[in-house]
């Protein structure tokens, strides 16, 4: 490994000053109602945890303690619990993020094709380490773990939203100029191998921009 | 009955049990560190894994297949079970690292999983010696490690809490104390956060682990991570002695342990006991172990020509049984203790007897709505329901307060009590009358009144019988030495490595740290033989023998009957 050095977890603040002002940190009468429809789909409140969570964060575009706690309090589960889920999963943040977040996967399949390279060009090209955001609020970037695409290693995630495969440095600068112009990348669907008949032999909805990745049709890579 | 068979040994068992619960009730030991038989069962340390297996049946003929040598063939489990989460069924065939190379080896590996990234750092670590990781790595695990890489490094010096301090790097995220926390207290103060190698307990922002049982994830915790504030750093495991008593400071009689180094008491665990306190104990019955150590008298004294001077034990005994002969037995007022045993409230008993005066009354020490409906209760003394047994009473002030200003009473002798302190008489009344005290501590407010005061031995340092407010009779046993007994010759007391193994010119026995006291079984006895009143029994044990076939309210309570964990009495005025 490219001496990295050891891991360094840290501990979250144990008092933090809240971030969102009192007044704001309400639901109103519908979105109360909306939570406890999302609570009775379950057969315990607790079931209703990440639905609720990923509904706050919607509202107030993330999760500082007190937003958790309010989630928690509305749904008459425990906070510590509610807490933990949230700290568990990256795709909840726990303190204001960049316009847009690039989660770099840095888990087993990315890493071994060059997940951390990815991850340390974008830190050199923003001046930003993992978990801190640019000065002009734009950008977020954090190493995460599986994404679920292992087959287009390296990817990243923009803003819990679209998925960008098989990086290159190229790629990352690209990215990163189009969404300074606003662009988001577009949606790419990775389908199941039984569909890529309807899709010609390829299995992504974007085979034709991706010219390093081509599947070859699994019945004639099995011949 | 349904069978089970581990490691080829046929054993009968009823209801499901879980198998590692099984095995550890029979003595079959499997490596683990999340379960608890307290709290409900996540499988997430996977150190307990076994090899399960049914006998394979014909599905026609519903007969067992057998192999050409006639022996039931046995359908294993296609990957090893943990062994804590396995419910036991009828047939059921079990291996565990004893009987199968596999399980030994998964057992191995995991252990070399949960030590990838601990720090291992047992040299300056509470828990070293005491520490099923430790333990258990050097029974299981292997001798080195594949992961030659940096460890994942966490916060080591977190205060959850008022009492309890959390190491995030030993953590081997077994559950145990967040489960402690949502299904037996029920306090929700902790969880796991992040993931991964990043995992490890802690409140969420905004919460103090401050509930009154927090210190019980220390007991349970199966690694170094969460150390008690108060006692980190201050003694090695075996450093000390490890004597199972009771707690003090409530009538529930908690089961615990007492740590013990250099004579001195060094932190209270919990100890199980199911029928009296499960496997927890309150905060503030492990912190207040000081009383045993400090402001402990050095001898007795008396009152000499208007001075106070210091005595021997035989010039004690011998004053107070001048003071008790020169009165009329309905002059002197005995008081006796709700926090002694009931040997010696019973041999204060036959000496207020003797002498003529009325049985002894005991001071309540109920503080109304203190308690809570666990392990802390109302009434903070240890053995009231002993003393109301025995036949003794409470104090009914206004009675006594006028006998003492009429001087109708003359002597006041109290046996480990601070009638001052609890407010039945101010210092100045008993001024006026000969006192004679039998106290543990210095700061005794009636101390300074008192005209001869012979130290007691306190709880730790006797032996007796004490009933909890439940009825369940419990024999202390002496946890330190005091300076008329040689440790290692009282048979009852717990041992350190260093009693077993130095002598007593080390460094580590420290003699000054002997308090010079004496458990009320002898100096009620030698008192009453210098007023012809023979109390001289073998030993503790006799007395409560006696008590025991001389008082219905004791059926039952003997000291073998007792035990470690206490006997059952019935409720008074029912018989068995
Ligand atoms: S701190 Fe101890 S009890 Fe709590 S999860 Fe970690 S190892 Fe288990
Ligand atoms: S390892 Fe990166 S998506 Fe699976
Ligand atoms: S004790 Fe079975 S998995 Fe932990």
């Amino acid at each position: 490994m490219s001496g990295h050095g050891a891991e360094i977890v840290t501990l979250p603040k144990i008092n933090p000053a809240d971030a969102i002002p009192a007044d704001k940190l309400v639901f109103t009468a519908e979105e109360k109602a909306q939570l406890q429809e999302y609570k009775s789909r379950y057969p315990e409140a607790e079931g209703a945890v990440m639905r609720g969570l990923w509904f706050a964060q919607e509202k107030f575009g993330f999760l500082p303690p007190e937003v958790i706690r309010l989630v928690a309090d509305e749904l008459g589960i425990e906070y510590a619990r509610a807490y933990g889920v949230a700290t568990f999963y990256t795709q909840y943040y726990k303190q204001k993020m960049g316009k847009y977040v690039l989660d770099v996967c840095t888990c087993f399949s990315c890493q071994v094709c060059g997940g951390y390279d990815m991850l340390h060009h974008l830190e050199e090209k923003l001046g930003i380490k993992p978990g801190e955001t640019t000065d002009d609020g734009l950008f977020s970037i954090q190493g995460v773990e599986c994404l679920g695409a292992c087959g287009s290693a390296p990817m990243l995630q923009v803003t819990n939203g679209p998925y960008v495969f098989n990086l290159t440095e190229d790629k990352l600068d690209a990215l990163v100029d189009s969404l300074r112009s606003g662009k988001m990348p577009p949606f790419t669907s990775v389908t199941l191998p039984q569909d890529e008949e309807e899709m010609g032999g390829n299995r992504r909805s974007d085979a034709a921009a991706v010219a390093t990745y081509q599947t070859p049709p699994v019945a004639g890579a099995v011949e | 009955m349904p069978k089970v068979t581990i490691d080829n040994k046929v054993y009968e068992f009823e209801g499901r049990p879980k198998l590692l619960q099984f095995c550890m009730e029979h003595g079959i030991e499997i490596p683990y560190f999340c379960y608890h038989s307290a709290m409900s069962v996540p499988a997430n340390c996977r150190q307990c894994l076994v090899k399960v297996g049914n006998p394979q049946v014909d599905r026609a003929t519903r007969e067992p297949v057998l192999d050409d040598d006639g022996n039931p063939v046995i359908q294993y489990f296609p990957k090893l079970q943990t062994s804590c989460s396995m419910d036991m069924t009828d047939g059921l065939v079990v291996h565990t690292h004893r009987t199968d190379e596999l399980v030994a080896r998964a057992q191995r590996d995991n252990l070399e999983f949960l030590l990838a990234n601990h720090p291992l750092d047992c040299p300056i670590c509470d828990q070293a010696g005491n520490c099923p990781l430790q333990n258990q790595a050097y029974k299981y695990g292997p001798e080195g490690s594949r992961f030659e890489f940096d460890k994942v490094h966490k916060p080591k010096k977190i205060e959850l809490g008022p009492r309890v301090m959390l190491d995030g790097e030993r953590c081997i995220n077994c559950t145990r104390c967040v489960r402690f926390t949502s299904e037996i207290s029920k306090s929700n103060q902790l969880t796991i956060i992040e993931r991964g190698v990043k995992n490890y307990p802690l409140t969420p922002p905004g919460v103090v682990f401050d509930e009154p049982y927090s210190m019980n994830v220390i007991d349970i915790c199966p690694v170094g991570a969460l150390t008690s504030k108060d006692f980190r750093f201050r003694a090695r495991a075996w450093e000390m002695s490890k004597t199972p008593s009771i707690v003090t400071g409530t009538s529930r009689g908690s089961n615990c342990y007492y740590w013990v180094k250099d004579n001195e008491v060094m932190r209270i665990t919990a100890r199980t006991n199911v029928e009296v306190n499960g496997y927890w104990l309150a905060d503030v019955d492990r912190l207040n172990y000081r009383k045993f150590n400090d402001a402990r008298p050095l001898g007795p004294d008396m009152v000499s020509e208007g001075a106070r001077v210091s005595t021997d034990w035989d010039g004690a005994y011998e004053r107070a049984a001048t003071l008790l002969r020169g009165v009329s037995g309905d002059e002197v007022l005995f008081i006796g203790s709700a926090h002694a045993s009931v040997e010696d409230n019973y041999l204060l008993m036959k000496l207020a007897d003797h002498v003529g005066a009325s049985a002894p009354v005991y001071i309540p020490h109920v503080e109304a709505g203190s308690g809570d409906d666990w392990l802390v209760t109302d009434d903070k003394a240890e053995n009231a329901q002993g003393c109301e047994r025995l036949g003794m009473h409470p104090v009914d002030e206004t009675v006594v307060r006028a006998r003492l200003d009429s001087g109708a009473i003359k002597l006041v002798y109290v046996m480990d009590e601070d009638p001052v302190a609890s407010g039945l008489f101010t210092a100045d009344q008993l001024k006026s009358v000969d006192v004679v005290l039998h106290y543990y501590n210095t700061t005794n407010e009636t101390f300074p009144v008192a005209n001869v005061s012979l130290p007691a031995a306190t709880i730790v340092e006797t032996i007796g019988t004490f009933v909890n407010d439940q009825g369940h009779a419990q024999r202390v046993r002496p946890v330190k030495a005091i300076q008329s007994m040689n440790r290692s010759l009282m048979m009852e007391t717990g041992l350190s490595r260093q009693d077993r193994h130095a002598t007593p010119f080390d460094k580590w026995s420290k003699a000054e740290n002997k308090v010079n006291c004496q458990p009320g079984w002898v100096t009620i006895p030698e008192i009453a033989s210098r007023l012809n009143l023979d109390l001289n029994y073998k030993s503790p044990k006799a007395i409560m023998a006696e008590i025991e076939s001389s008082n219905p309210a004791f059926s039952g309570a003997t000291y073998d009957a007792m035990g470690l964990t206490g006997a059952r009495l019935a409720e008074v005025g029912t018989t068995v």
